[in-house]
C-alpha cells in the first residue's frame, strides 16, 4: 500500500508571515489619508502631552491689555475678552479631551464588550432583556440626556465623562453582540463544543478575540465622538467649568464676543475639526487594512 | 490576460485557444486555479477591475468581441451569449419578482407589449420544466427551491434566443438527483434550440455525460482538447491522464487508495520556464522544464495536446495516448486492513432530533409548524475498526444526526450507546471524557479552526481542555508527523492555509488524545478531485495502524463507495436503507438508492443516461408526505405506499443482511 | 407582517417606558428632598409644598410612578412649576418648529447626500468619488454645533446673509424660511457627508453581489442595473442608518435651537433647565424619545415593507 504524500510548501511559514505583515504595512503607509490621518493623531497626543512645555503662557494668566487681540507674535492664536491667550488655553483644553476620550473610550469598550458578549452567548432571555436595555439608553438623544442629568446634578466635568460613557456603551455592546453571535454558529464554535472545551474558555479564548478588533476601530472612530460631546456639553456651560479651559468653553466665551474678534472660536475650532478627522482617517485606514471583505477584488 | 493583485501581475491565462463548434456542446475542464471560469469572464469582458487582457482575440460569430466597445458589448450579452451561473441562491436579485427580471432582459424587444414579454417568458418557465409558470412568475426568488431556481436561471439565458449559452458548473450547487435532472434538461435543450453552449466545470461525469468536445485547462493553459471520447478513452496529456485516473467514479473496484496529483499548482505569480505541469508529471524529462511545449496534433483527429512527449519532433521518451478505459470490472474488495471486529463499539437506537422553528404564538397565529423534524428514528451500529458511510442528499438529517450522536444538538428521544454507556442524560462532566474517545472532523476545513489561534495551539488545545499533563511541544511534533504536516506549519494561522492543509490539521486535532471513534463531515467537501485522495489516504493509513472506526458523512457517492465498508441512506431524516456498502451499490433495493446510484454522472461518454431517476424535488421537511415519504418521487410508488409508512425490516440480499424501509424492495427476501 | 407590526409597536412601547422609568428613578435616587432638588435653592416653602402635594411625593414610589404613567396616557405632562401651565400646551407650541427643523435638514442631506453617495459607488476611485469622499469626511468631522457658530460668523455677521436669531415672523412664511436656511444647513450638513459614505459603502457591497454580475451578464444597461437592480436593495440598509441616525440629528437640532435662539423642544429643555422647571423638562425629554422611538420605528416598518423576504417571512 502506499503511503500518502508529504505535502510541500510553496513558502515558509516564516517568509508567508512576511510578506502578509509587509503587505499590510505597504497597504497602510500607500494610503494617503490613513498617514494623514496618523500625523494628526499623533500630533494630538503630543499637544496634550507636552501642554506645559509647548505653551506659551499660563492658560489661566490675565492679561487684560492685551484683551481681544488678534494674533501677534507673542499671542499666537490672540486673546480673549480677559486677555488669556487662546493658544495656550486651545492646548490644555487638548488635555481635557484626551482625559475624556481616553477614560471615556476605554470604559465604554471594556463594559460594552462584556455585556455584548453575554448579550449574544447568553440565553435568549438575557439578550432581549440587555437589548431592551440598550435600545432605551439609545433612545436619549446624548445632550437631552445631559441636559435632564444637569438639572439634577449640577454642571461638571465628571457628569459629562459619566454620560459620555453611558451613552457610549450601548454602540459598543451591539457591536460585540452581534459578532459575538455571528460567531456562535460557526464551526469552529462547534468544533470546540466537540473537544469539550467550557463556556469560558470559548469565550475568552476564541470568541473574544475576534470581536475585539472591530471593537478597536470602533472606538477609534468613536473618540472623535466623544470629544465633540465633551466639547458641546462645555460650550453650553454644562460641563467643565471656566475659568477652565477646554475646547468647548473657549469657544463658548468665543461665541459671547464673535462680534468682537472671531479668532478665539476660530482657534478653539480648529484643533476640534482636526482631531476629528485625525481619528476618522486612521480609523478607516485601519478598517480597509483588516476587514478581509473590503479587500476582495471582484 | 492578466490580474493585478497587491503581490504583483498574476498571469491568470497564457495564449489560450479555444474553438466552440456551432451547435455543439463544449466543455471546459479544470480544477481550482485552472483558469477556466476566467475564460468565460474574459470573453463577456466582465472581468473584475483589477484584470487586465494582454493580446488576443475573441471571434464570435464574425466580430471580435475584445474589440468591441462597451456600448456594442452590450447589445452582445443575453443576445446573443448568455450565461447561467453556478450559485442559484446568490444570482439572482431577491426583491425583483421574476416577472419583473424576465421582461427587463426583454428590454431590448421594444416591439412587444409587457403582456407578450410576460407570455414569452411562461412558454420558457413552461419548456425549462417549472410547474404552473403562470403563476409562479408573479413569485421572488425566495419562494422558490434549489433547483426551481436553476431552472428559472437556465429560462432566464434562453429568453432572448442567444446562440451561445455559456453554462458555470451549472450543477455543482445542486443534489445528485437535482444534478441529473438538469443535465437531462439541458440535452432536451440542445436538441430542441440546436444551441450551441459551452459548459464550464470540475466534474467529469457532467462533461461525460454533455459534452461534444471537450478542453482540459490547467493553471491558466489548454493543455489538451479533442472529442469526448477521445479524452476519455485516449487521454494524451499526463495530467488529463492522471484526472482520469484520481476520478473515483471511474474506476468501480474498491482498492482503499485513491491516487493523486502530488505537488500544488503554481505560484502564477512567478511562471516557471518549461511545461507547466512538469513539477507534478511523472513522466517529465530535463526537456520538459526548461522549453515550453507547442500544441501537437495526435494522431489525425482534432484531438490537440501540448505536451513535449507526444510531440514526434521531440527527442527523449515519447509518451502514446493512454489507452484507459473506465474499469467497469464487478467490485472487488482490495484492501489490507485488519477485519474489524464484530463488537459494536457506537449503537444508536431511534434517535430523533426535532428543531423548534417557530414560537408558539407565531405558529399559532400564521399557522405555520412549530417544529421540524431534522432525524427521526435512526438507528445504526458502527463496529470497531469499520468505516460507516452516512449518505444524503440536502435535507437528509445526516450531519445533523453526527452532531446529534456526539451531543452538540440536544436530541429529542432515542439513545446512544458507545462502548456499553449510555450518551444521552450524561451531564457535561460525564461527557467530558467520552470527548477523548470520539472526535469530530468538521465539512469546513478552514472555518472550523478557530482564526486567531495557531496550529500549535489548536492541535493542543485538547490536551489542555481535559487538563493532560503532556509535553505540549512533544505532542504538537507527533502529531504534525502523524499527519504528514510540515513542522513549519505551526506557527501558521488557519487563514494561512490551504484546505488541503487545514483539513490535515482538522484530522491531526481530532486524533490528539487518540479517540477510538472519528465522525468526518464531508471530508472532501470543496477539495479537487486530484487531491481528494490525500486526505482519504491518510485517513485509511490512520485507520490500519490505531485501529480507528469512522462515521463518514458524505453526498459524494463515488468517494464514499471507496472508502466504507457499510452504509446508512437518509431521506427527509429517516434511514431508508442500511446494510454492506458493496451490496449496496451494486444491487440497491430501495428506489431511492437506486435513484442515488444512478443519478451520478459517470465519467464515461459511452454510458450516458437517456432517462433520468428521479423527478421533482426533495419534499419540504415542513411538510412531510403522508405514508412513505419517498412516495411522491418513486416511480415504483402505489396505493399501500401512499398509506402507509414502511419500517425499517430486514431482507437478505446474497445471503447477506440488509435493512431497507419499503414496501416493496427491488431485490432480496424477507429473512422472516 | 402583522405580527411584526405588532412586536414592533410593543418593543417600541417597552422601550418608551423604560426611558420614563430611567427619568423617573433618577430624579428620586438623588439624595435629598426631590422638591427642592427639582426647583432649586430658591423655591420658597410654600412651592415646594405645593410641588411635593402636586407630585404625591410622599406616597411610595411605585404608586408616584403609576399616577406618573397614568397622567401621561391621558396626555397630562404635568404642569409648569412656576406659571402653572399645561406642559403639554407649551410643549405642542415649541414642536412645531423642532419638526420643521429637523425635517428641513434631513430633506437637504438627503437630496445632496443620496445621490453623491449613488453617483461616488458607480464610479469609485474616480474624481467625483475622491472629491465627494474628502468633502464627506470634511463634513462629518465638523461637530454640528461648531457648523452653526462658524455659519453665524461667516453668513451672518461677516457677511450679513442670513438673520442670526430666532425663528421669523409668526405669520410671514417667507421670514420662516429665510430664519430656517442657517440651522437647517448647520445641523443637516454633516448628515450629507454621513449619507454619502453610507449609500456609497452599501451601493459598492450590492454591486459586488452575484446577482449583480448576472443582470451584467444578461446583457442589462447599466442604468438598469445600478437604479433598479443595486438601488433597491441598497436602499433598505440606508433607511435603516436613517433611522438610527435620527438620535444624532436631535441632538444637533437641539444644539442649533440653543446657539441660534429658536424656539423648539431643545431650546425649551435647556430654558427650563437653567430655570429649574423640573415637570417641563421631564415632559420634553419624553417628547424628545418619543420622536426617535417612533421615527426608528417607521424606519424598520419601511425596511419590513420593502424587502419581500422580510415581509412574508414575518
Amino acid at each position: 500500500m502506499a503511503k500518502s504524500e508529504t505535502i510541500t510548501s510553496p513558502m515558509s511559514t516564516r517568509s508567508l508571515r512576511h510578506s502578509v505583515g509587509r503587505e499590510r504595512l505597504q497597504l497602510f503607509l500607500h494610503n494617503p489619508m490613513g498617514m494623514f490621518g496618523f500625523i494628526l493623531v499623533l500630533l494630538f497626543f503630543v499637544a496634550a502631552i507636552f501642554a506645559p512645555v509647548l505653551a506659551t503662557h499660563d492658560p489661566l494668566a490675565l492679561d487684560i491689555p492685551n484683551r481681544l487681540s488678534v494674533p501677534t507674535l507673542e499671542h499666537w492664536a490672540g486673546t480673549d475678552q480677559l486677555g488669556r491667550d487662546t493658544y495656550s488655553r486651545v492646548l490644555y483644553g487638548g488635555r481635557v479631551a484626551l482625559q475624556v476620550a481616553a477614560i471615556g473610550v476605554s470604559i465604554s469598550l471594556i463594559v460594552g464588550l462584556g455585556l455584548g458578549m453575554l448579550a449574544g452567548y447568553g440565553p435568549r432571555w438575557l439578550d432581549n432583556i440587555l437589548l431592551l436595555l440598550f435600545d432605551s439608553i439609545r433612545s436619549f438623544p446624548t445632550i437631552v440626556l445631559a441636559l435632564a442629568a444637569v438639572a439634577l446634578l449640577g454642571p461638571s466635568l465628571h457628569l459629562v465623562l459619566a454620560i459620555v460613557i453611558v451613552t457610549s456603551i450601548p454602540s459598543y455592546a451591539r457591536l460585540a453582540r452581534t459578532s459575538t453571535m455571528a460567531l456562535k454558529n460557526t464551526d469552529f464554535v462547534l468544533a470546540e463544543k466537540s473537544l469539550g472545551a467550557g463556556t469560558v474558555r470559548t469565550l475568552v479564548r476564541h470568541i473574544m478575540p475576534n470581536v475585539i478588533g472591530p471593537l478597536l476601530i470602533l472606538a477609534a472612530m468613536d473618540v472623535p465622538v466623544v470629544v465633540t460631546i465633551e466639547a458641546g456639553l462645555s460650550f453650553l456651560g454644562l460641563g467643565v467649568q471656566p475659568p477652565m479651559a477646554s475646547w468647548g468653553t473657549v469657544l463658548n466665551e468665543g461665541y459671547l464676543i464673535v462680534r468682537l474678534t472671531p479668532w478665539p472660536i476660530v482657534a478653539g475650532g480648529i484643533p476640534l475639526v482636526l482631531t476629528t478627522l485625525g481619528f476618522t482617517f486612521l480609523g478607516e485606514a485601519l478598517r480597509d487594512i483588516f476587514d478581509p471583505r473590503l479587500r476582495k477584488g471582484r | 490576460m492578466e490580474f493585478q493583485t497587491p503581490r504583483g501581475r498574476l498571469h491568470v491565462l497564457r495564449d489560450i485557444n479555444i474553438d466552440v463548434p456551432k451547435g455543439k456542446i463544449l466543455g471546459v475542464v479544470g480544477e481550482s486555479g485552472s483558469g477556466k471560469s476566467t475564460v468565460i469572464w474574459a470573453i463577456n469582458r466582465l472581468l473584475a477591475s483589477n484584470g487586465s487582457i494582454n493580446s488576443g482575440m475573441a471571434k464570435f460569430d464574425g466580430q471580435d468581441l475584445l474589440a468591441l466597445n462597451d456600448r456594442q458589448m452590450l447589445s452582445v450579452r443575453g443576445e446573443q451569449i448568455s450565461m447561467v451561473f453556478q450559485d442559484p441562491m446568490t444570482s439572482q436579485i431577491p426583491v425583483l419578482t421574476y416577472d419583473r427580471q424576465m421582461s427587463d432582459i426583454q428590454y431590448r424587444r421594444k416591439e412587444l407589449s409587457t403582456r407578450e414579454k410576460r407570455e414569452k417568458a411562461i412558454r420558457i418557465m413552461h419548456k425549462v420544466g417549472i410547474p404552473d409558470p403562470e403563476d409562479r412568475i408573479l413569485q421572488y426568488p425566495h419562494h422558490f427551491s434549489g433547483g426551481m431556481r436553476q431552472r428559472a436561471g437556465i429560462a432566464m439565458a434562453l429568453l432572448m434566443d442567444p446562440l451561445l449559452l455559456i453554462a458555470d458548473e451549472p450543477t455543482t450547487a445542486l443534489d445528485v438527483t437535482l444534478e441529473a435532472q438538469i443535465i437531462h434538461l439541458i440535452q432536451e435543450l440542445r436538441a430542441e434550440f440546436d444551441a450551441t453552449i459551452m459548459v464550464v466545470s470540475h466534474n467529469l461525469g457532467l462533461i461525460a455525460e454533455l459534452c461534444d468536445h471537450v478542453v482540459v485547462m490547467y493553471a491558466g493553459e489548454v493543455v489538451e482538447y479533442g472529442s469526448v471520447s477521445d479524452l476519455f478513452y485516449r487521454p494524451a496529456h499526463p495530467y488529463t491522464q492522471a484526472l482520469m485516473d484520481c476520478d473515483p467514479a471511474r474506476t468501480h473496484t474498491k482498492t482503499g487508495y485513491l491516487p493523486v496529483i502530488p505537488g500544488d499548482v503554481p505560484d502564477l505569480h512567478s511562471l516557471p520556464t518549461g511545461c507547466i505541469f512538469a513539477s507534478r508529471c511523472r513522466h517529465a524529462v530535463e526537456n520538459c522544464r526548461t522549453t515550453a511545449p507547442k500544441n501537437v496534433q495526435v494522431s489525425d483527429s482534432e484531438h490537440a495536446v501540448r505536451c513535449h512527449l507526444l510531440d514526434p519532433e521531440f527527442e527523449g521518451i515519447r509518451l502514446t495516448a493512454k489507452s484507459s478505459a473506465p474499469d467497469n470490472s464487478a467490485a472487488e474488495i482490495v484492501r489490507s486492513r485488519p477485519s474489524h471486529g464484530k463488537e459494536k463499539l457506537l449503537k444508536v437506537a431511534d434517535l430523533c432530533v426535532r428543531f423548534q422553528t417557530n414560537s408558539w404564538i407565531r405558529s399559532a397565529i400564521q399557522n405555520r409548524p412549530r417544529f421540524v423534524d431534522a432525524v427521526i428514528d435512526a438507528s445504526l451500529s458502527l463496529h470497531s475498526g469499520e468505516t460507516l458511510g452516512l449518505v444524503g442528499e440536502s435535507g437528509s438529517g445526516k450531519t445533523t444526526l453526527g452532531r446529534a450522536i456526539l451531543g452538540l444538538v440536544q436530541a429529542k428521544s432515542g439513545s446512544v450507546v458507545f462502548d456499553g454507556q449510555e450518551l444521552r442524560g450524561l451531564s457535561r462532566k460525564g461527557f467530558a471524557q467520552l470527548r477523548r474517545d470520539m472526535a469530530m472532523m468538521f465539512q469546513d476545513p478552514v472555518g472550523s479552526l478557530s482564526p486567531r489561534q495557531t496550529v500549535r495551539s489548536l492541535i493542543t488545545e485538547p490536551f489542555q481542555i481535559h487538563r493532560i499533563d503532556a509535553d505540549l511541544n512533544e505532542e504538537a511534533a507527533r502529531l504534525c508527523e502523524m499527519v504528514r504536516l510540515p513542522q513549519d506549519f505551526l506557527a501558521r494561522y488557519p487563514h494561512e492555509l490551504s484546505g488541503g492543509q487545514a483539513r490535515r490539521v482538522g484530522v491531526a486535532r481530532a486524533l490528539a488524545l487518540n479517540p477510538r471513534v472519528i465522525i468526518a463531515d464531508e471530508p472532501t467537501a470543496g477539495l479537487d478531485v486530484s487531491v481528494q485522495g490525500e486526505i482519504l489516504n491518510l485517513m485509511n493509513e490512520l485507520q490500519a495502524t490505531h485501529g480507528l472506526s469512522y462515521l463518514i458523512i458524505s453526498h459524494n457517492l463515488p468517494v464514499i463507495r471507496h472508502v466504507s465498508d457499510r452504509l446508512a441512506i437518509m431521506y427527509l431524516g429517516r434511514l431508508v436503507e442500511y446494510g454492506s456498502s458493496d451490496e449496496i451499490f451494486s444491487q440497491p433495493a430501495h428506489p431511492y438508492t437506486e435513484a442515488l446510484v444512478n443519478g451520478v454522472p459517470q465519467p464515461d461518454p459511452n454510458r450516458r443516461r437517456s432517462l433520468v431517476s428521479i423527478e421533482g424535488e426533495v419534499p419540504s421537511l415542513a411538510s412531510r408526505p403522508t405514508g412513505c415519504e419517498f412516495h411522491t418521487r418513486c416511480k415504483y410508488a402505489t396505493n399501500p405506499c401512499r398509506e402507509a409508512r414502511p419500517s425499517m425490516t430486514s431482507i437478505h440480499v446474497n445471503e447477506k443482511e440488509r435493512k431497507v424501509a419499503c414496501h416493496y424492495p427491488l431485490v432480496g427476501r424477507r429473512s422472516d | 407582517m402583522l405580527l411584526y407590526i405588532i412586536r414592533r409597536l410593543a418593543l417600541s412601547g417597552a422601550i418608551v417606558f423604560l426611558a420614563v422609568l430611567v427619568l423617573f428613578l433618577m430624579l428620586h435616587s438623588i439624595p435629598g428632598d426631590p422638591a427642592s432638588i427639582a426647583l432649586g435653592p430658591r423655591a420658597t416653602l410654600e412651592v415646594q409644598a405645593a410641588y411635593r402635594a402636586k407630585m404625591h411625593l410622599d406616597e411610595p414610589l411605585y404608586y408616584q410612578f403609576a399616577i406618573f404613567v397614568g397622567s401621561v396616557f391621558q396626555g397630562d405632562l404635568g404642569s409648569d412649576v412656576f406659571s402653572n401651565r399645561s406642559v403639554a400646551l407649551t410643549l405642542s407650541e415649541q414642536l412645531p418648529h423642532t419638526i420643521s427643523l429637523a425635517i428641513a435638514a434631513i430633506g437637504w442631506s438627503a437630496l445632496l447626500g443620496i445621490p453623491l453617495g449613488c453617483l461616488s459607488a458607480i464610479r469609485p476611485n474616480s474624481l467625483l468619488d475622491r472629491v465627494t469622499g474628502i468633502f464627506a469626511v470634511g463634513t462629518i468631522a465638523v461637530p454640528s454645533f461648531l457648523v452653526s457658530i462658524w455659519a453665524i460668523l461667516i453668513f451672518s455677521i461677516a457677511l450679513g446673509w442670513f438673520p442670526v436669531l430666532g425663528a421669523g415672523d409668526e405669520d410671514d412664511i417667507i421670514d420662516r424660511l429665510y430664519h430656517l436656511v442657517l440651522p437647517a444647513f448647520a445641523v443637516g450638513l454633516g448628515w450629507v457627508g454621513y449619507l454619502a459614505r453610507m449609500v456609497r459603502a452599501t451601493m459598492l457591497e450590492v454591486m459586488n453581489e452575484n446577482y449583480i454580475r448576472s443582470a451584467r451578464a444578461f446583457g442589462l444597461s447599466p442604468q438598469t442595473v445600478v437604479f433598479r437592480y443595486a438601488l433597491n436593495v441598497a436602499i433598505l440598509p440606508t433607511i435603516t442608518l436613517i433611522g438610527v441616525g435620527f438620535g444624532g440629528l436631535l441632538s444637533g437640532t437641539v444644539f442649533a435651537e440653543i446657539i441660534f435662539s429658536r424656539p423648539g423642544v431643545g431650546k425649551i429643555i435647556y430654558d427650563m433647565v437653567l430655570a429649574r422647571n423640573f415637570p417641563v423638562v421631564q415632559g420634553a425629554v419624553l417628547v424628545t424619545i418619543a420622536m426617535y422611538v417612533f421615527v426608528t420605528l417607521i424606519a424598520d416598518l419601511l425596511v419590513a415593507w420593502f424587502d419581500p423576504r422580510v415581509r412574508e417571512t414575518l
